[in-house]
């Protein structure tokens, strides 16, 4: 935009007072305008934090108004989650997220990472610049289209397969949001192996490494940090994911116990009920609460992806 | 820069022109003014939006927010004040299973929602007594060959609990008996087409919905030998409907008191309420 006040040398501001004897000048002018947008930027960011603040205050509180009648080893270990009869035991979305969140690791990582490697490694140029759009597009599509791909499409292949009636479950939820974090994942590692220097490879070979003993012992260790990013953020979408994970999953309030029983999670689970609770009840207290520890994990994860980061950068 | 203040002059000019708008649409005539908010259940929404959009050509000073979730928070937003008119698929001046009465609130009914149980297509019983349906969510019924069907298991879907659907579905067609959880082959949906979409696709399905939602793609099952119909509804042989209801907070006033009316008149209920697949109030009679 207009060039900055405090560039110009005193020769030119001299020369620019010379040329005209209104007090409005350019100068001014540009002051002003570096002055209102200095505002605007502040109150952005401003705005934002008050914002997260306040979502932070008043899941919390509306939260933590469940241990009023509740206790605390009740909501967190009891398994009995029927808040028709007064029981609201959380433990078992809290075990069914974390059921889930491993298994969709368990699916997505080996392969997001084949394809990272892949990607960095081995594809010639012209498939790396079709490929890296593609990903960059799956990103980006909404979750409720996998989910209901995963509602019309994957679940009646799995009951075919399998025989089960249902076909709902962890299985089934897990498949899709793999689907859905592994380009989040194969990207990130991507630009992570993409970064480690030419000479790390280049003096592997030069001491008779094989190229597969290069990507495994070298290239992979020395961007695991950037690696590690990736699975994280993945991660942290797969636990937040609502809407794809409810039309799979078969929202019953139970211990995923196999692969195929209807289960819910954290996310469905509030999503599920939040519109049918009355206002003032433990039921929507607890409810919130199950939030506030949704946000209280992300939180978790992005400290360790900081902690990671400044680690990264101190090192290198 | 240049972009910046052509921005500023376009907002400016927008914002006059709409503030003008707003003034222009208001200024024409009519008695009534003020502003009516409608919160609650999704079942009635459709109803309530045609009716607010035919009442405000009426009454152009009278304007509307109405949105649509729950059951149960049409008369919550209605005792907190949030809503003028609280939209519930049950009398929730009264208690039904699972929630109280709202004390001080009167029910105002609107419309007749018929509801059917449905199967999927697969499954060949075409008829299910008060009794079969409660063994059948109950959990004692597992298979569809202990009613006359198939051997195969059956497959629950219910709505979650707190749904206006499902309360009036206890209390119609399961006589006030529960729906209990199984382990297997249970499963809860969020909304009226999610129901519809998960007994479409599911082979040996039972679920309820709103009889409009029933189309080609499932099968609505006779109750106690009778067809589920707006026909035996009126009649009276089939059990399985409630009324819809507008709550509010003592005997409706003002703008709120003329739309209820206007709702209600046998010109809105004979047409758009017929219309939409609700049964009008005065066929009940």
């Amino acid at each position: 935009m207009s060039t900055p006040v405090h560039e110009l040398t005193k020769q030119q501001s001299i020369l620019v007072n010379s040329t005209t004897t209104s007090k409005f000048n350019r100068m001014a002018r540009v002051r002003l305008t570096n002055r209102l947008f200095k505002g605007y930027f502040l109150f952005s960011i401003l705005a934002l934090c008050f914002v997260l603040a306040l979502v932070i205050i008043f899941i919390g509180k509306t939260g933590f108004l469940t241990f009023n009648t509740l206790s605390f080893s009740e909501f967190f270990l009891s398994m009995n989650w029927a808040p028709e009869e007064d029981h609201f035991g959380a433990g078992l979305f809290i075990i069914n997220t974390m059921i889930l969140t491993g298994l969709t690791l368990l699916i997505s990582v080996p392969i997001s990472i084949a394809i990272a490697v892949f990607n960095a490694e081995i594809a010639p140029n012209w498939f790396k610049s079709f490929i890296r759009p593609v990903l960059d597009l799956l990103v980006g599509i909404p979750s409720i289209v996998y989910g209901y791909l995963g509602m019309t499409v994957l679940i009646p292949f799995i009951r075919d397969l399998t025989g089960e009636s249902l076909g709902d479950g962890m299985l089934a939820a897990a498949l899709v949001l793999s689907l859905m974090i592994l380009p989040t994942i194969s990207r990130i590692s991507d630009d992570a192996i993409t970064a480690v220097p030419k000479k790390y490879r280049e003096a592997a070979y030069a001491l008779g490494s094989t190229r597969l003993q290069v990507i495994f012992k070298i290239v992979i260790p020395a961007a695991s940090r950037g690696i590690v990013t990736a699975i994280i953020l993945g991660m942290t979408r797969a636990i937040g994911e609502t809407m794809a994970v409810v039309m799979v999953i078969g929202n019953t309030a139970q211990l995923a116990t196999t692969l195929f029983t209807p289960s819910s999670v954290l996310t469905s689970n509030i999503v599920m009920q939040i519109s049918n609770v009355e206002f003032d009840s433990t039921w929507n207290y607890a409810l919130h609460m199950m939030a506030f520890l949704l946000l209280a994990i992300s939180v978790l994860l992005i400290l360790i992806i900081r902690f990671l980061r400044a680690k990264g950068v101190k090192e290198a | 820069m240049k972009l910046f203040r052509r921005f500023s002059i376009l907002t400016l000019a927008t914002m006059f022109v709409l503030t003008s708008a707003v003034a222009g649409s208001a200024s024409a005539a009519s008695s009534l003014k003020g502003k009516i908010t409608i919160n609650g259940s999704t079942a009635l929404l459709p109803l309530t939006l045609q009716a607010a959009k035919e009442f405000q050509k009426l009454n152009p000073k009278v304007s509307f927010a109405a949105s649509g979730k729950g059951s149960v928070t049409g008369p919550q937003a209605v005792s907190k004040g949030i809503a003028d008119i609280g939209a519930c698929d049950w009398d929730a001046s009264t208690d039904v299973p699972g929630f109280k009465a709202f004390d001080g609130q009167v029910a105002n009914k609107v419309a007749v929602i018929p509801f059917a149980t449905v199967v999927n297509n697969n499954v060949k019983v075409d008829s299910l007594t008060t009794e079969q349906l409660k063994g059948i969510y109950s959990g004692k019924i597992t298979n569809w060959k202990d009613v006359g069907g198939d051997d195969a298991d059956i497959v629950v879907i219910t709505r979650a609990f707190g749904s206006g659907t499902r309360v009036n579905y206890q209390a119609k067609a399961l006589g006030g008996g529960d729906i209990v959880k199984k382990s297997k082959n249970y499963k809860e949906v969020a909304s009226s087409g999610d129901m519809k979409t998960a007994v479409s696709t599911t082979p040996n399905a039972i679920g309820y919905i709103d009889l409009v939602y029933v189309n080609s793609d499932l099968k609505a099952l006779k109750f106690n030998g009778v067809a589920a119909t707006t026909d035996n509804v009126i009649n009276g042989k089939y059990k399985i409907w409630s009324y819809g209801y507008y709550m509010t907070k003592g005997q409706p006033t003002g703008a709120t008191k003329a739309f209820i009316e206007y709702v209600q008149s046998s010109k809105f209920q004979t047409t758009t309420v017929k219309k939409m697949k609700f049964i009008p109030l005065s066929a009940m009679k």
